[in-house]
């Protein structure tokens, strides 16, 4: 009987648990909160925690949540992952208790779409820029501007040269979500083995970027001893799939938009319907007639590019920076091909790479501590101290460690590390490699980490560099009724318009004798809906 | 009248008791019918009131707002709707009876080897295709397609001369060709599948009838004409009816060999609900999709229906629903 009662109050405490969503806060739990921060392993960064600007220990009038409800997609980590200690440290460091929700990775948004419609909303959320917009234009996101503008952690940021990608996700002016790091971007990789083999140097405008996908095309750059049988460039479509859509060809599109973009006289145009769209679509399909773009382009997947690249079928890759430019690197190696890699600076053409709008964490605007969910739980994501550093590396022990030790023993990937090395641990869904990060990814960070072991390969770091040093947040673009109404089927025409010109199917006139009498009229609605705003 | 109205009620009564006992009657086959009635409910019927949605604005968010037939207006005015519509059709159908036919010829052919060890073996080659997933098909059929020397089926034809190393086709991403390129990928993945029924219906065929063919004089030519196929009619008949009435459900196939340069002979209803929704770059409106989907569900209904009064016709009385 006594063992039934525990059990009742044990589910009924439960039950209570989970109803509570954020909602109730205190200054005791704000203390107990204080009390837990200093507890637990040191990490790296707990020295100069004074210097990082400890949120959740400063005193405020802004009363801390007790419970509060995420919903994160994979970029979080999962159950598999390490997710259960990864709380209890973040718990322990905010002194919330986080409730998540993570669906499955790809099909968060179908997740998300559902919670919404469902009204039950959490309290915190991420949200991609489409998403983002679309949210906030309808209310279901806190404006959060004022909390920002008053915050550390805008100076943190600004101290750390992030203000333009905060600016960049800035809707009329306000924040509605805060990136945890920059967007990223697609940097142009070329095979240093191919540009020695034909006697040339990396290329600075389009006449030498054309000039070697040609010598790559027709030569004999991978040295099999026949001519002809490589491309110059590969890429998964002649367009992306998602803004900013020019990500993959940059050197052929240069100042060309296919989708909308924000004027400099700050109005919102089609770039579709531009002279810069025509131009890009001729190099395109002159390039294309030449045999310099991998004929299979229109068909290709990401994956399927890598492949290729790693096969050694061409030789001009643009992919992502940062990370991607040591998975690149490590693969051509492993098929025993020269792994070195020149990540390109944007020809003179194109100017600067496009920064994608990054994911954001939103507070919905039914939180009914949002003041205290945004000091005590976005702004340490970013405290530049113990907080940042859980949120970019994880949990000691599970995700990382400084123990002597060796990993991967016994196979071709063994590493040996001595003691006191910071490195990370391996992946449990992954077996044979190891974490890169947690959520913060430390090369796209807003804020400076404070003794950040920056646990990353060389080529890695200077490819994002490189894209830091030399890109643009891509414009992000509200959502309105005409664009719900009329986009979806004015995207499926100017991608199949784009598609037949570049493989000729169709001349540039008729292609846009078509656009005229078929999508003009939407384009322009989008447009009208968008300059209303 | 008055009589008559007692009469009536007296009727009515009487009915509801008769049918009140069998009930109780038959109260054990009932109950076991209940869980497959709840599961019904819950999950075919009170998702029907999703339907609703079609006649109005709604993004998941706002309440959604009536805005009668404009949905329904815009769909019919879109040409990319018409597209997809006749896609699906056109393709659904060819295929049909492409993958029907070609199962037919294989399984006579099956039915034909004598080995039983080596018959067992082809049957389980050709049947493997049909648990490939299709995103996997997709990618070794782009590879196996590819109009580069990479391509296995562009390579053999200029090696044989029918075309130049400059003439390569792209099979998958060339409007002419992509729909050939569907229909034969898709018989190569369910052919096999598709012959089980009609080996069972071979297996069924009295071996006495060919042995009295062959005391008749009929050679191989003669047995099939004047037995197998006769004895498969029916079975070929049902089959192509059976699917006949799925013909608007054509997602995945595809989705994943389709590219931006042939979606106008490639996009079909659902694909065109999915760019509709993911493709706007903005929250979609649930009411517009939700009409496509329930103007292909009432097509759907309609095509059910046809081949219903189809089988009553051609199977003595039995039909399909």
């Amino acid at each position: 009987m006594k063992k039934k009662v525990v059990s009742l109050l044990l589910v009924a405490a439960m039950v209570t648990s989970m109803g509570c969503g954020s909602k109730d806060s205190g200054s005791a739990n704000a203390d107990s909160g204080n009390a837990n921060a200093g507890a637990g392993s040191e990490t790296p960064a707990t020295e100069s925690s004074e210097a990082g600007g400890d949120a959740a220990e400063a005193p405020s009038d802004v009363e801390k949540p007790e419970e509060i409800t995420i919903m994160v997609d994979g970029t979080v980590f999962t159950q598999e992952n390490g997710q259960a200690e990864f709380i209890a440290k973040l718990e322990e460091l905010t002194g919330i208790k986080i409730n998540v929700t993570q669906p499955d990775h790809d099909a968060y948004y179908d997740v998300v779409g559902q919670t919404i419609a469902s009204g039950e909303w959490p309290d915190v959320m991420i949200l991609s820029s489409t998403y983002y917009s679309g949210y906030a234009s309808e209310g279901v996101l806190w404006d959060m501007t004022e909390a920002y503008e008053n915050s550390d952690l805008k100076a943190r940021q600004d101290a750390y040269g992030s203000t333009s990608v905060i600016d960049g996700v800035r809707l009329d002016g306000k924040l509605y979500g805060m990136p945890a790091t920059r967007g990223n971007g697609c940097v142009t990789y070329v095979k240093q083995a191919w540009l020695d083999a034909c006697g040339l140097q990396a290329p600075t405008n389009y006449e030498e970027y054309l000039a070697m996908l040609e010598a790559f095309t027709t030569g004999d750059p991978d040295g099999d001893g026949t001519n002809g049988n490589t491309y110059g460039v590969s890429a998964a479509g002649f367009v992306g799939t998602e803004a900013p859509y020019i990500n993959y060809l940059p050197e052929f599109y240069q100042d060309a938009n296919p989708s909308f973009y924000l004027a400099d006289d700050g109005t919102w145009k089609d770039g579709f319907t531009e002279d810069s769209m025509k131009a890009a679509l001729t190099r395109m399909n002159e390039a294309y007639k030449a045999g310099v773009i991998d004929p299979t382009t229109l068909t290709n997947g990401t994956a399927d590019c890598r492949n290729k690249f790693y096969d050694d079928s061409f030789g001009v890759f643009t992919y992502w920076a940062g990370t991607w430019a040591t998975n690149l690197k490590t693969n051509l190696e492993k098929n025993d091909l020269n792994g070195e890699l020149v990540a390109l600076a944007p020809i003179a053409e194109v100017g600067t790479y496009l920064d994608r709008i990054p994911p954001v964490w939103c507070i919905t605007s039914t939180c009914e501590n949002p003041e205290g969910v945004f000091k005590y739980f976005i702004e340490t994501m970013q405290d530049g101290g113990d907080t940042q550093f859980l949120w970019t590396y994880g949990v000691e022990g599970v995700h990382w460690s400084t123990a002597g030790e060796t990993l991967f023993a016994g196979t071709e990937n063994e590493k040996v590390y001595e003691e006191g090395t910071f490195h990370m641990l391996e992946n449990k869904e992954s077996e044979g490699t190891q974490y890169t990060k947690a959520h913060i990814d430390p090369m796209l960070a807003l804020v400076e980490l404070a003794d950040d072991p920056l646990a990353v390969e060389p080529e890695a770091k200077a490819s994002a560099e490189l894209f830091n040093a030399n890109c643009v947040t891509a414009d992000l673009v509200p959502s309105t009724d005409a664009m719900t109404e009329f986009n979806g089927d004015l995207t499926t025409l100017k991608n199949t318009l784009i598609a037949n010109v570049v493989m000729g199917e169709k001349t540039i006139e008729e292609a846009y004798a078509q656009f005229e009498a078929e999508g003009a009229q939407w384009s322009q609605s989008i447009v009208d809906s968008l300059n209303a705003q | 009248m008055k009589n008559n109205k007692n009469q009536s009620a007296v009727s009515n009564n009487g009915s509801r008791s008769r049918l009140a006992a069998k009930i109780y009657k038959y109260r054990g086959f009932y109950l076991m019918f209940l869980p497959v009635f709840i599961f019904a409910v819950i999950f075919f019927y009170l998702p029907m009131l999703g339907i609703r949605f079609a006649f109005t604005d709604y993004n998941g968010i706002k309440e959604a707002t009536f805005v009668g037939l404009k949905h329904f207006q815009k769909m019919f005015s879109m040409p990319n709707f018409w597209s997809a519509f006749t896609n699906t059709l056109v393709i659904s159908v060819v295929k049909l009876f492409l993958t029907t036919a070609a199962a037919v010829v294989v399984s006579i052919f099956l039915n034909e080897i004598i080995n039983i060890h080596f018959k067992k073996v082809v049957q389980t080659i050709i049947y493997l295709p049909h648990f490939m997933s299709w995103v996997v098909t997709a990618s070794v059929f782009s590879l196996i397609m590819a109009p580069t020397a990479q391509g296995l089926v562009n390579t053999f034809l200029v090696n044989t001369g029918v075309l130049t190393s400059d003439s390569m086709i792209y099979f998958l991403g060339d409007s002419k060709w992509w729909r050939f390129t569907y229909y034969l990928i898709n018989i190569w993945k369910e052919t096999g599948w598709q012959t089980v029924i009609f080996m069972a219906t071979l297996a069924g065929i009295n071996t006495e009838l060919y042995e009295a063919a062959a005391i008749d004089g009929a050679g191989r030519w003669g047995k099939m004409r004047y037995i197998t196929f006769p004895a498969l009619q029916n079975t070929i008949l049902t089959v192509i009816i059976l699917n006949l009435a799925k013909v608007m459900n054509l997602f995945e196939s595809a989705f994943v060999l389709q590219n931006d340069a042939v979606l106008d002979v490639s996009n079909v209803l659902e694909t065109y609900i999915y760019y509709q929704t993911f493709n706007s770059g903005a929250i979609p409106n649930y009411g517009y999709t939700t009409a496509v989907g329930l103007f292909k569900s009432l097509v759907g209904c309609v095509l059910v229906l046809i081949c219903n009064n189809l089988s009553k016709k051609i199977r003595e009385g039995r039909g399909i629903v």
